[in-house]
């Protein structure tokens, strides 16, 4: 390896953050707008009779990030009522849109200094 | 004697564990060996013995009136055996008959399968699994009655078997596996019967036998239901060996009666075993002479595909890296080792759930037996093995991660107590890490082990520790096996990677849920062995 190819490396991983963050800032958007029903909808492709496959069950936490940080604490109290009224197989997602778990998210997600988003997990 | 009691008997220890009475045969067992002074090897054939006749079921796949399948659980009375042998070589002293008289704890409670998930016999599934006693409670709402005593004698479903004898060896063991393949148990069992009759045929004989409980192995436990065995019909291969090596294979009819039956019992499962003898044959088909070690061991970098393929690639991903790590010349066990130090990743990053930690470590378990029956035995389907170890792994990881992950489970990070886990003198470490496996507190017993690993070389009085810790916990076998394949594994990795294997066992006996909690049995223990330390 010499030094270009650290240059070159670093210059991959760049442009691939900047379509990164492109495609959070659409679906920052996206979510800002949706209504409960259109996210609960999505929330529900992560069942595990639904769910494609673990790759995307595995994305459930960081959309549970993003929702906490794009979204009121009336519409995450609306999210939760839906799947608490589901029982127990939906447990962890009602946990996951519990008030002390949001209040915990937010009070992590941190904005390092100079970037364009908070440290939101990627996968 | 204890005069209260009169002399403990062999037939009252029977009467108990047919009765489902198993506090009563644990003190029974505890008084023979320590009363009667009768050798703990025989009283564990006698309790053997006992169970033998009613620990076979129908089938493990149980037709509901709907049409629908239910899964019956498999034996794991002999498990239990299988681990707490194997354990008595890892502890010191009197400690070491600790996991015996776990094992014989639980062996009351793990007979007549079938009946107790219908709710028609105490034990441990009816009364833990199927919350029989909500469905179908006694007349003291305060008496759990599938707690025990038994109100019917358990059922046998396999009776005795004669001995198949005449043929020549090679035809008889042909015709075993045949038989166990095709679900005849009688033939299976009458011809493991004859073979093992004569001492020259037993070590062909053990190879055939952990050969059929390897290849019979589900593809995937994903949104399965009960159409799955978990590893099962492998690790009851391994515990028949292990067991009929220690009992010695002449006073083990009893036991042989415990496990063959159940190798061919329904569902008999060789998908994935054909998916593997496919791609095998068609990339390597030289697979048969690959060296069980070739001097070419898993680089660091290799170490890191393999734990990125296990852990969060798909089940071609698994094939596609163990095929290139043959393919360039990697030894059979190089790569088993391999396996099982990078599986460990998932036990100390990822699992949180107390609950998930079952199917994983049941693959862990597996994967011990494909490694066993490398070392032990030649066998031109080793290979095969590993891929069959590592894609139940994967699977049992992907079927785990099909779940949301509950931020209600989740745990601190270990790292946060390393500072804390320093502060304690290395000789002063290990008394701290029992008080915080039994406390189940997962992140301070994984920052100890850390700590204790990165300050010193010693390992025995560490394994030790954690292994004693853990089997105080009642009702679970489990905790015996995973104990055994993991203290086996650690000594036979080669890996630079070896270390997590300490790691990861640390993190799933201070995390796996318990299924009682209280220590009554390790009570019942210390009162009769007086082990001391404790």
């Amino acid at each position: 390896m010499n030094n270009d190819h650290l240059g070159e490396l670093w210059t991959v991983r760049n442009a691939a953050a900047a379509t990164l963050a492109l495609s959070e800032e659409q679906m920052r958007r996206a979510v800002r707008e949706a209504e409960v029903g259109q996210l609960v909808a999505l929330i529900e492709t992560f069942s595990p009779a639904r769910a494609t496959g673990p790759e995307w069950t595995r994305t459930f936490e960081p959309l549970v990030e993003r929702l906490w940080a794009w979204r009121d604490d009336a519409t995450m109290a609306a999210l939760a009522d839906v799947f608490r009224g589901r029982g127990m197989p939906w447990m962890a997602v009602t946990n996951a849109l519990s008030p002390e778990h949001g209040a915990r998210l937010r009070a992590t997600l941190r904005q390092p200094a100079g970037a364009r988003l908070p440290a939101f997990a990627l996968v | 004697m204890d005069l209260l009691h009169g002399a403990a008997t062999v037939d009252q220890l029977r009467d108990e564990i047919q009765g489902v009475r198993y506090r009563e045969a644990t003190d029974t067992f505890c008084r023979l060996v320590t009363e009667e002074h009768r050798p703990l090897k025989t009283m564990i054939k006698e309790a053997i013995a006992a169970a033998a006749p009613y620990v076979q079921v129908p089938s493990h796949l149980m037709r509901l009136p709907n049409g629908e399948l239910r899964g019956v659980n498999y034996d794991h009375t002999i498990l239990g055996w299988r681990g707490a042998i194997s354990l008595m070589n890892e502890l010191e002293g009197r400690r070491a008959i600790l996991p015996n008289v776990q094992a014989m704890w639980y062996v009351p409670q793990g007979l007549n399968v079938w009946e107790q998930v219908i709710c028609e016999f105490p034990g441990h599934y009816a009364r833990d699994g199927e919350q029989c006693n909500r469905k179908f409670p006694g007349p003291d709402e305060h008496v759990n009655r599938f707690d025990g005593p038994a109100w019917n004698p358990p059922k046998i479903y396999f009776e005795d078997h004669a001995p198949i004898e005449g043929g020549s060896v090679d035809d008889r063991l042909a015709r075993m596996n045949w038989a166990i393949a095709e679900g005849d148990k009688a033939e299976a069992y009458g011809l493991f019967l004859g073979l093992a009759k004569d001492e020259a045929n037993r070590h062909r004989l053990k190879d055939a036998i952990l050969f059929a409980g390897i290849i019979d192995l589900q593809d995937t436990i994903i949104n399965r239901g009960g159409y799955q065995n978990i590893g099962h019909k492998a690790l009851r291969a391994r515990a028949l060996v292990d067991i009929a090596d220690y009992l010695g294979w002449d006073d083990s009819h009893e036991l042989m009666y415990t496990v063959v039956p159940d190798l061919g019992c329904s569902p008999r499962l060789y998908g994935l075993w054909s998916e593997i003898s496919t791609i095998c044959r068609m990339e390597i088909p030289e697979h048969a002479s690959i060296p069980k070690r070739s001097g070419k061991p898993l680089s660091e970098r290799e170490l890191d595909v393999l734990t990125e393929a296990l852990l969060w690639g798909g089940p071609f991903d698994v094939n596609a890296a163990i095929m290139r790590f043959f393919k360039r010349g990697a030894g059979i066990l190089d790569v088993g080792d391999g396996v099982i130090a990078c599986f460990q990743r998932y036990l100390i990053d990822v699992l949180e759930h107390p609950n998930a930690f079952l199917h994983p470590t049941h693959a862990l378990d597996y994967m011990n037996v494909v490694q066993s029956w490398t070392r032990n035995h030649d066998n031109p389907h080793q290979v095969k093995g590993v891929f069959m170890g590592a894609r139940f792994m994967n699977d049992t990881i992907r079927s785990n991660a099909n779940f949301p992950r509950d931020p209600n489970t989740a745990l601190e990070p270990r790292q946060k107590f390393r500072a804390w886990a320093d502060d304690f003198p290395v000789d002063r470490l290990l008394p701290v890490l029992q008080e915080h496996v039994l406390a189940q507190d997962a992140p301070r017993s994984c920052a100890l082990v850390d700590s204790y690993l990165d300050r010193t070389t010693e390992r025995h009085a560490l394994l030790d520790t954690i292994t004693y810790a853990a089997c105080h916990w009642q009702n679970d076998p489990h905790v015996m096996r995973n104990g055994a394949s993991s203290l086996e594994e650690f000594r036979h990795n080669r890996t630079s990677r070896r270390d997590d294997i300490i790691r990861g066992y640390v993190k799933h006996q201070s995390r796996y849920i318990k299924r009682a909690p209280t220590h009554d049995c390790f009570n019942v223990f210390v009162d009769y062995f007086h082990p001391g330390n404790v």
